[in-house]
């Protein structure tokens, strides 16, 4: 007797951007695993192309809202060496600092209020609200927080305009940095009340297996988003120009998005579960704490784990930011930084590590600064492949644990786990180019 | 927390970056507040049990109308609403979406996904107000936290919001920056964009790319013509033009320029 059962999730809620997940069951196997992304097209890198190098990162950061700091770095990084020019110190300070805000800005939003609700039994932050008020009012000037510093280096929260090729339209004044830094101090404390109240929730193991990770290696000894070489847990190690040849496309009939694998054909997960299994070692301070009460075995292989990960680097990223304020308190106060550089024609790519893993961004452009190429692969591409082989693992396990179970239980754990990868539905859509 | 008599809210993204519904998300000050003076009902962004059927008297839409599903839901949030707002640049003017209508999305697919994929469902990119009507319409690439908050906060009150009608120079001048076309010899599009952003992009040293889409009736003659005036080539003028607003802009006679050149 083999009845099939299928189970459709329409709309995933809580994430960025429209997917749903659909599961196929035949009897006791599980037959078919899909996360259908829906999202609409909106062709990024082939508007791109004609375009004036100056214009593209106040296009590309479009491509996604939570994300938009993100792209804005990866954007510039990639043009700049394309053109020859080297960060000076405190451009290099400053888009630290932008990308530290845009980590602490989603990683609260989708900690606190996309994810947590899960594990509290609730259906939303404003639901969550009544039970935990003051919970959910510091997790919102958490993320105010996170704002704020992408406000004072960005120009605003979204979709920053003060970042330019070469460096910053207006700097932040000193008076302002020292304000920013006393309130990513003043944050830490409290944080640390959350991390206390994470480590007491028991997380579940039906979606565990054992996983690949990949991360950059950060450029310098410190934890860092930023890095020249793309690695993996697995001990391998590639310069990041040569990410095409790491990070294999395809294309799936289900998915407006491409999945990606490695060229053994494994699938692997980028985030911050990944760059805490890489490089925990080099967490300093109260980052270094937070993750030993929340990690107290190491990192082990459990995709719901990547959210207290993001916690842990909530802490660092405030750590670090009032480390960046400091730096950038020593040097003399100026109103603008803009490098020389001359138009040439050339090619780069940028890669950063941003809250959803490992993004990477690359441009040709021709000798009068125009756009000949661009290339774009997100972290929620990367994933999905991924995502979809834990979605398997958790509706086996389940079926074997609880036979018969509730299929509303059901649904919700697998909506856990899509939600555990923090997918930005937006950004993975139609942003990946096939190359000619 | 039950309170029925609260008027009933649904926020929508269609084709999109999320990036207005993000903003809304931003409001953190107000935000509980704001939760409570309302029932937030169909949140998929944020919530995970919402209902898609009730009645909604006031629904927020962003987005570009870029698939069929996408015009699909347009159409049913249109006939379950009372007040429809459009959000956003997309879903008022087509936005960076739309940029480049005049390709066709066979080639963009290819260009993007190469070959075979008659998978895809997509059509070319239309703002969501070329199709059913709306109250009212919010611009802005994001839209601003305080024109969101008036919004919600004058709807509540039976009234309508009167947001700025003035170009961004007006805003600009207030804040005493160097104009970017006079001194910088830049095609800043300050005088034929929307205000309410505080001129942002001119005070940091930027010039205006238009993102909250034409004030009524620009003088884009004039403002090109000045362009040309202090040297700009009409390619770059075309190329700085074809953005957030490409559909209504573009109309013009600007290309018809380019290709003379």
């Amino acid at each position: 007797m083999s009845s099939a059962r299928t189970i459709t999730i329409q709309h995933l809620g809580r994430v960025e951007g429209h997917g749903g997940i659909f599961v196929k069951v035949v009897g006791d196997t599980v037959h078919e695993v899909n996360m259908d992304i829906h999202e609409g097209s909106r062709y990024y890198e082939a508007l791109l192309v004609g375009k004036h190098f100056l214009d593209v990162q106040g296009i590309i950061t479009r491509v996604c809202a939570i994300c938009s700091a993100n792209h804005t770095v990866a954007a510039l990084t990639a043009l700049e060496k394309a053109l020859g020019i080297s960060e000076s110190e405190r451009v290099h300070r400053l888009r630290g600092l932008l990308l530290l805000g845009a980590a602490v800005e989603s990683h609260a939003l989708h900690v606190f209020a996309l994810a947590l609700p899960d594990y509290l039994g609730f259906d939303s932050v404003m639901a969550m609200a009544a039970d935990y008020p003051e919970e959910v009012t510091f997790a919102l000037r958490l993320k105010q927080l996170g704002n704020r510093v992408q406000e004072l280096v960005g120009g605003r929260p979204v979709h920053p305009i003060n970042t330019l090729v070469g460096g910053f339209g207006k700097l932040p004044s000193h008076r302002a940095l020292e304000a920013l830094r006393a309130e990513l101090e003043k944050a830490l404390d409290p944080l640390m009340r959350f991390v206390d109240l994470a480590a007491g929730i028991e997380v579940p193991r039906w979606a565990a297996q054992p996983t690949l990770y990949m991360a950059l290696r950060p450029i310098t000894e410190g934890y860092r988003f930023r890095g020249e070489s793309i690695c993996t847990s697995r001990g391998e190690e590639f310069p990041a120009e040569t990410y095409r040849d790491v990070v294999r496309e395809f294309t799936v009939e289900h998915s407006h998005a491409k999945h990606a694998a490695l060229a053994s054909g494994d699938t692997y997960m980028v985030g911050a579960l990944a760059r805490l299994k890489l490089w925990s070692e080099r967490l300093e301070g109260r980052a270094r704490e937070a993750f030993e009460r929340l990690f107290p075995e190491g990192v082990v292989d459990n995709i719901l784990l990547n959210n207290w990960a993001q916690l842990v680097e909530i802490v660092h990223s405030l750590e670090r930011g009032m480390e960046l304020c400091d730096e950038l308190l020593a040097m003399p106060e100026a109103e603008r930084e803009m490098a020389e550089y001359e138009v040439r024609a050339g090619r780069g790519v940028g890669a950063v590590e941003v809250p959803r893993g490992t993004l990477f961004h690359e441009y040709e452009i021709d000798g009068e600064g125009l756009v000949v190429s661009a290339n774009v692969i997100t972290p929620t591409a990367q994933n999905l492949a991924n995502a979809e082989r834990d979605l398997r693992c958790a509706v086996e396990n389940l079926l074997v644990e609880k036979p018969g179970g509730d299929e509303v239980e059901l649904r919700l754990s697998l909506e856990m786990v899509a939600r555990a990868y923090d997918p930005c539905i937006s950004c993975s859509v139609h942003v990946v180019r096939e190359d000619p | 927390m039950t309170g029925t008599d609260r008027p009933k809210v649904g926020i929508f993204g269609l084709t999109g970056c999320a990036g207005d519904q993000l903003q809304i998300l931003n409001c953190e000050d107000e935000f509980l507040r704001l939760a409570e003076a309302v029932e937030i009902v169909d949140w998929v962004m944020a919530k995970s049990d919402n209902d898609s059927n009730c009645r909604l008297d006031i629904a927020f839409v962003e987005g570009v109308v870029a698939t069929e599903r996408d015009l699909e839901t347009l159409k049913t949030v249109r006939a379950r609403s009372t007040v429809l707002v459009a959000i956003g640049t997309c879903a008022v003017w087509g936005g960076l979406p739309a940029m480049r209508n005049d390709i066709s999305r066979e080639v963009l697919e290819r260009e993007v996904f190469g070959e075979d994929l008659d998978f895809l469902d997509t059509v070319e990119a239309r703002p969501a107000t070329q199709f059913v009507p709306f109250e009212l319409r919010l611009p802005g690439c994001p839209i601003e936290r305080n024109e969101f908050l008036q919004t919600v906060r004058s709807l509540l009150a039976g009234t309508v919001p009167e947001l700025p009608a003035a170009p961004v120079c007006w805003e600009c001048k207030t804040r005493e920056n160097l104009c970017r076309v006079i001194y910088h010899q830049e095609v800043c599009c300050g005088a034929m964009t929307r205000a309410g952003c505080g001129a942002r992009c001119p005070s940091h040293g930027v010039a205006c790319s238009g993102c909250r889409g034409p004030v009524e009736e620009p003088n884009y003659d004039a403002n090109i013509t000045m362009f040309a005036d202090r040297g700009i080539s009409w390619k770059e003028i075309s190329a700085r033009m074809r953005s957030f607003s490409a559909p209504v802009w573009m109309t013009h006679g600007l290309e018809r320029e380019v290709d003379h050149e």
